[in-house]
């Protein structure tokens, strides 16, 4: 092959992730736009209405903000406690044995099923029992959506966290061990203090695939278009508030759902610019 | 690998070119491939019919159940040959669009199935059923409940109501119920395709609906009977507008439609005043453009279309709708549609003439 | 001092157990979803569930309504799923593999940095928006839903993770293999062709594998995008199913929810055998 025809198809390749990229926002801004023009972008984001009566329409954002921020912190609020033990185990604990690798394979599973299959199981299994421990009486909502969110992010945040504890330098966990400590301390003392920034990182991830989770949240989240009350309300999250009425909505429902979907968008790009500029530099430290 | 590629191209290719093919059938024209969206209401009476029409026809209706809000934007965006809906199109939405002629296809009734342990027969008015689902009327054992219930033992148990989350003819046939029985459900939700629910949660779809209320105890919701029925859930029976109990069935929806009905067959049965009238009857439409050349549509597919709709007005697909629970549609209903029929046009010539 | 000493060990033991326990607790999830879908639906995989479409609302009333189990299957979605899939993968693998290339050989450049934080910023978007985007850019030009849209809205998603496998694995291989070809006489096009790309081909070929095994399971873009069909098609301009979407539609249905289980115990299966089998893959092919 000529080396010249060679080059010109690798730019050209290389040129598809702008191209892409710039068409998403380039779409979403001018599809958006009318909701923007219509409501003013703040009053947009700040309403809390959603209301499509003819010749009264009224779209604002905000229950579906507050809706994917209920469920995003409360998701990483449940996954921490078992991500962390995952990184433990795998990056400091049984580092490079058999067990650790398949605790590896069963994490990396669960990241593997599908999202709906999530959905499924939290509506047929979680569900119910949410019903007969009488915590809400409709089962669904906030609570039962971050539950089962919170499952499928702990692989995200566990993979990435050991993989940093694991670069902790031996020589400093051995000094430590010279000086008597225990190995609680050296992961208090030594492996948290290290790694931790990359750690932090990984759960700014993880972070960035609770927000824009959709078919998990869209079936056990309830779908009410309220500002949700508690974590047992149900209410809706940016995307599903998307998911179920994009099929079906149009003229100035259809761009504020849209609009939405821009803002979603904008949000889980900074988390992961956030994230990925924050593990660049904890894999340089 | 490029022995892979090379394979999948070619089965690609191969996959694109079958399904160009197509049967002609005795008409004189091609058979048909129609494609229609909307209401999941009237969806198992379609299928039967489609199935019929296919056997009688040759022509295949592709029929998707997105919920009437769903049919009509796809109507509106010219991407499907027509909508079903349980609503009516509005006086605005029709001046939004090109010209379209609704169609009845049949008539049915929203039930309010519920989920309650050891009760077997409910008994509610519109006005409760207004209240219960704004929200007021909290509890299964509320003293208005009990007094239209005597001798049931009704659980001290939070209702929750279950709607749709989808915008939905159904929908709307239940809320403009409730508009015309309760003054306060008019002034604080109105009637439409999607309302605002204050309380409990949403399902998409009239399965959907009974989906939810069929595994969540305490539950009621509004969904067309046949879904009720075929999944042996209760429904309650309603109070009219005469004051009688009254319980779905073929003579009762039919009933509701005794009334006068317009040229244009957009009208609301709800709440009929006549007697034996189930409240919460509806015509459910098929929409079609007026003007059936758009968007590439051949002759031969308008043509297509209008037999569809000549054959479900016809005995033997109304027929069928006791099959399922459903209703015929009155005589004057039949009448009214076949005229308007008439006035569909291919490039602005009548195309039944 | 002695006590202290005692305390510290209790807490040091205290770590490693609630390590121990948490970090077991999390195959629960796996083990309780594996359970459910396999033991609820494998009773309802047959010849017929993958050869027949599924049937319409009316057909599984009545079989419900007469006790009978309900006709027709999810050949439907598994077609329309591989249609569509095998359209992404055409396109998606190549131009993914050469941005691959391309990144890993000029990493010094802006502009491949540039690239390369897209790429992440693409992986990293919703699948949801991935849907509203092909909607906009596929089916409302071609007026109507369509496994195209269906495919492309999949392409996109495939695209950076295809980039990435690409770019790590060539990173990875030695720099003495380019020199080696050049010294010998091939120029980089050839080099590339001849030696780097059979050299990574285990690598890339499990991130193609991982990368299916990803968007297969994918439900919302595909809700905007193939809408769905109650029957078998064969054809790319038209609505088409999926087996996800179908998931969706029994989940939204009471009356096909008997399909529910055996369809997911498909998709499932399907998906963890393909992770399993690059992870297999990577590993034989490292040593």
């Amino acid at each position: 092959m000529n080396d010249k025809l060679y080059r010109f198809l690798l730019t050209a390749a290389a040129l598809a992730v702008p191209i892409v990229c710039g068409g998403v926002v380039y779409a979403l801004v001018t599809d958006a736009y009318a909701a923007f023009e219509h409501f003013g972008f703040l009053k947009f984001l700040t309403s809390s209405e959603w209301s499509y009566t003819e010749g009264a329409e009224q779209y604002g954002a905000l229950p579906f903000i507050t809706g994917t921020l209920m469920t995003t912190a409360l998701a990483l609020l449940f996954c921490i406690p078992f991500s962390l033990p995952v990184a433990l185990f795998v990056g400091e604990y049984f580092k490079g044995t058999k067990v650790a690798s398949v605790l590896a394979t069963v994490t990396d599973l669960l990241a593997g099923i599908p999202s709906i299959i999530y959905g499924l199981w939290g509506f047929y299994t979680l569900r119910p029992l949410i019903m007969a421990l009488n915590i809400s009486p409709q089962g669904s909502g906030i609570l039962t959506a971050s539950l089962v969110l919170a499952i499928m992010i702990i692989p995200y945040a566990a993979s990435l966290s050991a993989e940093f504890i694991k670069m902790v330098p031996n020589d400093l966990k051995e000094g430590a061990y010279s000086l008597g400590a225990t190995r609680a301390e050296v992961i208090r003392r030594v492996v948290f203090p290290v790694a931790g920034s990359g750690i932090f990182s990984s759960y700014i991830l993880a972070i960035g695939r609770a927000l824009g989770e959709t078919m998990t949240v869209t079936m056990l989240i309830g779908n009410t278009n309220n500002i949700p009350e508690s974590i047992t309300s149900t209410g809706n999250s940016m995307a599903s508030i998307i998911a179920n009425q994009f099929g079906e909505a149009d003229g100035l429902r259809l761009s504020s759902l849209i609009a939405i979907g821009l803002v979603l968008f904008l949000i889980t790009a900074i988390i992961n610019l956030i994230g990925k500029v924050m593990i660049k530099r904890a894999r340089i430290a | 690998m490029k022995k892979i590629f090379s394979t999948v191209m070619t089965l690609v290719l191969a996959l694109a070119m079958v399904s160009c093919g197509g049967a002609s059938k005795d008409g004189g024209r091609k058979a048909q491939e129609l494609s229609g969206a909307g209401a999941t209401f009237p969806l198992p009476f379609y299928n039967v019919v489609f199935e019929h029409f296919a056997e009688v026809n040759g022509d295949v209706v592709a029929y998707g159940g997105i919920g009437s809000g769903g049919g009509v934007r796809n109507l509106r965006d010219k991407i499907v040959d027509f909508a079903g809906s349980d609503a009516f199109l509005t006086d605005k939405e029709m001046a939004e669009m090109d010209a379209v002629i609704h169609v009845p296809t049949c008539m049915g009734a929203v039930v309010l199935a519920y989920n309650l342990d050891g009760v077997n027969s409910l008994n509610l008015s519109g006005e409760l059923i207004a209240d219960i689902f704004a929200g007021e009327v909290k509890m299964w054992n509320d003293e208005r409940i009990a007094a239209l219930n005597p001798g049931v033992t009704l659980p001290a148990e939070a209702i929750i109501p279950v709607f749709r989350s989808d915008g939905s003819g159904t929908t709307f046939v239940f809320t403009d119920y409730l508009t015309k029985v309760s003054p306060m459900w008019k002034e604080k939700f109105g009637a439409g395709k999607s309302v605002n629910f204050p309380v409990g949660q949403a399902a998409k779809g009239n399965p959907g609906v009974a989906g939810v209320v069929k595994q969540t105890k305490n539950a009621i919701g509004y969904v067309g009977s046949e879904y009720a029925f075929a999944q042996k859930i209760p429904y309650a029976t309603l109070q009219n507008q005469r004051g009688e109990l009254v319980e779905p069935t073929a003579a009762s929806i039919s009933a509701a439609a005794s009334g006068t009905i317009p040229a244009d067959t957009r009208c609301s049965i709800t709440n009929a005043d006549a007697a034996g009238a189930y409240p919460i009857s509806t015509f459910t439409w098929m929409i079609i453009y007026k003007e059936q050349h758009y968007a590439d549509r051949s002759k031969a597919q308008a043509m297509a279309t209008l037999d569809l709709l000549k054959y479900i007005l016809s005995d033997e697909a109304q027929h069928i709708t006791s099959e399922v629970h459903y209703a015929p549609l009155p005589a004057k209903a039949k009448e009214l549609s076949m005229a308007n029929l008439k006035a569909v046009t291919y490039d602005g010539v009548e195309i039944l003439n | 001092m002695k006590v202290r000493t005692k305390h510290r060990l209790i807490k040091d033991k205290a770590l490693l157990w609630g390590v121990c326990f948490f970090a077991a607790l999390t195959a629960v999830p796996l083990i309780a979803i594996l359970g459910e879908v396999l033991l609820r639906g494998y009773d309802q995989l047959s010849w017929s569930f993958f050869t027949e479409p599924t049937p319409t609302a009316y057909k599984a009333m009545k079989a419900i309504e007469a006790g009978e189990p309900i006709p027709g299957g999810i050949a439907n979605g598994i077609i329309g799923t591989m249609i569509m899939l095998g359209m992404a993968v055409v396109v998606a693998v190549p131009v993914g593999i050469l941005c691959g290339a391309y990144l890993a050989e000029n990493s010094k450049r802006r502009f491949a940095q540039t690239v390369s934080y897209l790429t992440d910023l693409l992986q990293g978007t919703p699948s949801v928006i991935i849907g509203i985007i092909t909607y906009i850019w596929v089916v409302v030009p071609m007026k109507g839903y369509s496994a195209i849209a269906g495919s492309v809205a999949l392409c996109i998603m495939m695209l950076p993770l295809i980039i990435r496998s690409t770019e790590e694995t060539l990173k990875i291989l030695p720099a003495s293999l380019k020199e080696a070809g050049l010294a010998l006489g091939g120029n980089s096009a050839r080099v590339m062709l001849r030696v780097q790309l059979p050299a990574a081909f285990g690598g890339i070929f499990t991130g193609v594998l991982l990368a299916i095994s990803r968007v297969i399971g994918e439900t919302a873009p595909l809700m905007f995008t193939a809408l769905g069909c109650s029957f078998i098609r064969w054809s790319i301009d038209k609505p088409i199913s999926a087996v996800p979407l179908l998931i969706w539609e029994f989940f939204n249905d009471p009356n096909l929810q008997e399909l529910i289980w055996g369809a997911s115990l498909f998709l499932l299966l399907f998906v963890l055998s393909l992770n399993l089998l690059s992870k297999y893959l990577a590993k034989k092919w490292n040593q």
